[in-house]
């Protein structure tokens, strides 16, 4: 995890899957008071209903605490994956960086 | 490739051995000519039946096995994931419970088998698989 003037990135990459539930967890656990979040999964290659569950709880937390967030997934099983959960409609998902931070900074701003 | 009709793979029922046990799967499925993104949702709805019962199938009853066969049938692919242990499905909450939803979502049909342990069956619509060329 890394901070970019304010706005907090998370990074993960590889295939997450219950295997890695745990480090999930802990990798999306932001913590201070950025104005945004980027989830960069966009050298994630696969993803399992682990990986939604613990998206839900972490987008529950930053909405909480007023928080946007913003997700860069390239992976089409990724996308699909969200479709058919049914959630793909509760994330702001982005194929390119440059549009997440654009409606990351909108949010904030 | 040569297509290969049947796999039958057994691992320890934990969620480290998720990962290869989908990935054996993969394997399967490029030997018979499935294509990428359609091995890919076959192996998301195969995954999501492998993790419930690496997460719960045994609780702490100690260990068990989880075993996965698949065959194809005509024109359709049959995999069954099975274990001796307890199929969860709890009343989905908002940040749970979204295996058996995917399942369904890409599986052409999904059962349920609750004798001496948990047998789900899911047969993938033909459009998924290419026909065997015949023997």
């Amino acid at each position: 995890m890394s901070d970019a003037t304010t706005l907090t990135v998370v990074k993960m990459d590889g295939e997450l899957d219950i295997g890695r539930r745990a480090e999930i967890r802990h990798a999306l656990a932001v913590e201070g008071n950025p104005s945004g979040v980027l989830v960069d999964f966009g050298d994630v290659t696969y993803a399992d209903s682990s990986a939604i569950s613990e998206l839900l709880r972490f987008r529950n937390d930053l909405n909480r605490r007023g928080l946007p967030v913003a997700l860069l997934i390239k992976s089409p099983q990724f996308k699909r994956l969200l479709e058919y959960a049914g959630v793909n409609e509760a994330f702001a998902v982005f194929d390119e960086r440059g549009a997440a931070l654009t409606y990351l900074g909108n949010a904030a701003s | 490739m040569n297509n290969v009709a049947e796999l039958r793979l057994s691992r320890v029922a934990r969620p480290s051995a998720v990962k290869s046990l989908r990935h054996a799967f993969l394997a399967f499925l490029t030997a018979n000519d499935v294509s990428e993104d359609c091995a890919a949702d076959i192996a998301t709805a195969v995954g999501e039946a492998l993790a419930n019962s690496a997460e719960h199938a045994y609780g702490n009853a100690g260990s068990g096995t989880v075993e996965v066969y698949a065959r194809v049938e005509r024109e359709s692919l049959i995999v069954e994931v099975a274990d001796a242990g307890v199929f969860v499905d709890r009343p989905r909450r908002e940040d749970r419970g979204f295996g058996l939803r995917i399942i369904k979502a890409v599986a052409r049909s999904v059962s349920i088998e609750r004798e001496g342990g948990t047998r789900v069956r899911m047969v993938f619509d033909p459009r998924f698989v290419q026909p065997l060329e015949a023997s």
